[in-house]
C-alpha cells in the first residue's frame, strides 16, 4: 500500500470515528418519552401489549396508572387508553420498514398494589415488583421477574427464564427452554414445568400447600430445612434421584413404579405435598445451607 | 406357605411388588381362614334335627325317603356333588385355602408371563399408536401451516420459536422411544402427551403471530 493509500484510509477511519458517536446522540435523541395518568378505582385491571422491550411494572399507593413509555424510533406508535377501571396499553408498528430495533419500547408503569395485570411481550424483559392482584404474563424470548407479588399468578414463556423473589399466592409456570427460580417463596400452590430448563425450588414448604416441579431434561433443585414437613414423591424416567432428606416410609404410596428411579417418603410429618418429575434430568433434594 | 411355593414364584414374587401385595394379601386371609377354622365347633345334632323337621314342616325341603325321582338320576345328580363334597371332607381347609393360593398365584405369573408380557405390550404399543397417530398427523399439517404463516418481524423471536421448535419435536422423539421400549410406562405416555401438546401450543402461537404480523 503507497503513503497516500495509508494517508486516506486514516482519515477514513477518523472520519467515521466522528460519525459514529454523532450517529448514536441522533438515536438518543430521537428516543423521546411519553407519559400518561389515569385514574383507577380499587382492582383495576392493566393489560400491556409490548413486542419488543423492557416492561416494568411497579405498584405504588397512589389510585393512580402511571405509564411512562420510552420509544427507540417514531416509527412505533403507544396505545393507552381507558376503559372503565381498565387501562389498556399497546405499542403499534406504523412503518412497514421499520427494523425490529426501530420497534423496541420500554415501559415503566405504576400501578395500586392491588392491580391485576396481563403482560404480553415477546422480546426484552418483563419485571414487577409489589403487586399483589391476579397476574398474566407471556413471553416468547424476554425474561420474567417476579418481586414480593401474590395473587393468581400464570406466566408462560417459550425460551424465557422466569425468576420469583418472594411470591406468595398461586403460581403456575409453563415454558420450553427457560430456566426456571423460585426463591424465598411462600405460595400454598406451585405448578412449574419447562421442558429443557432447570427449576430450582428454595422456599417455604406451608401446610397443605401443593409444589409440582416438573421438566424433561435438566435439574430439579429443591432445598429444605430441617423444619420442614412435606410428604415427596420424585420420579426421574431415565435420570437419577438424589436426595439428603432422611425420608420415612410414605402411607400414601403403596406402589412403586415398575419404570425409572423413583422416590417416595415423608418429611417430618408430610404436611405439604411435593411432586417432582422428570423424563430424564436429575433431581436433586438438598438440605438448605 | 413360602416353603411350598415353587422357586420361581418366590423369585418373581420377590421382585414383583403387585403379586407381592397379592401374595399378602392372601396370606392375610389365610391366617384368618386358619383362626376361624381352629374356633369352629360341630353343632349338637339335636340342632340339625331339630333345623330338618322345621325345613320339612315349611315344604321346603323333602324328606329322602318321599322322593319320586328315579334311582339313576339321583345317582348322577348325587354323584359330581358327592365327590366334590367329599374333597372337602378328605382335605383339611388351610390346605384347601393354600392351593387356592397356589392357584392364584401361579395364575399372576402366567398372566405377567412373557408371552402374556408381549401381548400386553403390543396392545399398548397399538393403542398409542392409536391416540397418538392422527394427533402427530395434524400436528405435522399444523407445523407446516404455522411455519409458513409466521411473519418474519423479529428475529430474536422467530430464532426464538424455531429453536423451541426443534427442541419439542426432539422430546417427542425421545418419548415415542421411550413409549416402544417400556409400552407398558404410564410415565413415558404421560411425557409424551406432554410433549404433543407442548408443540400444539406452541403452533398456536405462531399462527396467532403469523396472523397478528408481528
Amino acid at each position: 500500500m503507497s503513503t497516500l493509500a495509508t494517508l486516506r484510509s486514516q482519515r477514513r477511519w477518523k472520519a467515521a470515528g466522528l460519525l459514529v458517536p454523532g450517529l448514536l446522540l441522533c438515536s438518543a435523541a430521537s428516543a423521546d418519552r411519553l407519559e400518561r395518568h389515569f385514574k383507577v378505582e380499587a382492582h383495576p385491571v392493566v393489560t400491556i401489549h409490548n413486542p419488543n422491550g423492557t416492561v416494568t411494572v411497579r405498584a405504588w399507593t397512589k389510585s393512580d396508572v402511571m405509564v411512562v413509555a420510552r420509544r427507540a424510533t417514531t416509527e412505533v406508535e403507544v396505545d393507552a387508553e381507558q376503559t372503565g377501571n381498565r387501562v389498556d396499553v399497546q405499542t403499534r408498528q406504523v412503518a412497514d420498514t421499520a427494523s425490529p430495533d426501530d420497534l423496541r419500547t420500554d415501559f415503566e408503569i405504576s400501578v395500586p398494589e392491588d392491580a391485576e395485570l396481563q403482560i404480553h411481550n415477546d422480546s426484552g424483559g418483563v419485571n414487577v415488583s409489589n403487586v399483589l392482584g391476579d397476574m398474566n404474563v407471556e413471553t416468547i424470548a424476554a425474561g420474567v421477574d417476579l418481586e414480593d407479588t401474590a395473587g393468581y399468578l400464570t406466566v408462560k414463556t417459550v425460551g424465557g427464564a422466569f425468576q420469583c423473589l418472594r411470591c406468595a399466592g398461586r403460581l403456575e409456570v409453563t415454558s420450553i427452554s427457560g430456566n426456571f427460580k423460585l426463591i424465598d417463596l411462600r405460595s400454598y400452590y406451585v405448578r412449574a414445568q419447562t421442558s429443557e430448563g432447570n427449576i430450582l425450588f428454595n422456599g417455604s414448604f406451608l401446610p397443605n400447600a401443593t409444589y409440582v416441579l416438573k421438566n424433561y431434561s435438566g435439574a430439579i433443585e429443591v432445598r429444605f430445612s430441617p423444619g420442614d414437613s412435606f410428604d415427596l414423591s420424585a420420579t426421574s424416567l431415565k435420570g437419577k434421584v438424589h436426595n439428603e432428606a432422611n425420608l420415612t416410609p410414605s402411607s400414601h404410596h403403596h406402589f412403586v413404579p415398575r419404570f425409572g428411579n423413583a422416590l417416595f417418603g415423608t418429611f417430618n410429618s408430610g404436611r405439604a405435598r411435593v411432586e417432582l418429575n422428570s423424563f430424564d434430568g436429575t433431581i436433586n433434594i438438598l438440605k438448605r445451607d | 406357605m413360602e416353603g411350598d411355593r415353587p422357586a420361581e414364584a418366590r423369585a418373581h414374587v420377590s421382585q414383583c411388588p403387585s403379586c407381592r401385595y397379592l401374595v399378602e394379601d392372601m396370606d392375610s386371609i389365610r391366617l384368618a381362614a386358619h383362626a376361624w377354622s381352629a374356633e369352629q365347633t360341630d353343632p349338637p345334632a339335636r340342632l340339625w334335627i331339630s333345623l330338618r323337621a322345621q325345613l320339612e314342616q315349611e315344604g321346603l325341603i323333602r324328606d329322602a325317603g318321599q322322593r319320586a325321582v328315579p334311582v339313576s338320576q339321583t345317582d348322577q345328580a348325587e354323584r359330581p356333588r358327592g365327590w366334590f363334597a367329599g374333597i372337602f371332607t378328605i382335605v383339611p381347609r388351610p390346605a384347601l385355602a393354600g392351593a387356592y393360593l397356589l392357584a392364584l398365584v401361579a395364575a399372576c405369573i402366567a398372566l405377567t408371563g412373557p408371552s402374556a408380557r408381549q401381548l400386553n405390550e403390543s396392545r399398548w404399543i397399538s393403542g398409542t399408536q392409536d391416540s397418538t397417530g392422527t394427533l402427530s398427523a395434524q400436528l405435522q399439517t399444523a407445523e407446516r401451516d404455522s411455519v409458513s404463516a409466521m411473519a418474519v418481524s423479529d428475529p430474536v423471536v422467530t430464532a426464538s420459536l424455531h429453536d423451541n421448535l426443534a427442541i419439542v419435536d426432539n422430546y417427542i422423539a425421545l418419548c415415542e422411544k421411550s413409549v416402544r421400549e417400556e409400552p407398558e410406562s404410564e410415565i413415558a405416555r404421560d411425557y409424551l402427551y406432554d410433549a404433543y401438546e407442548q408443540k400444539a401450543n406452541l403452533l398456536a402461537q405462531m399462527t396467532e403471530r403469523g396472523v397478528n404480523g408481528r
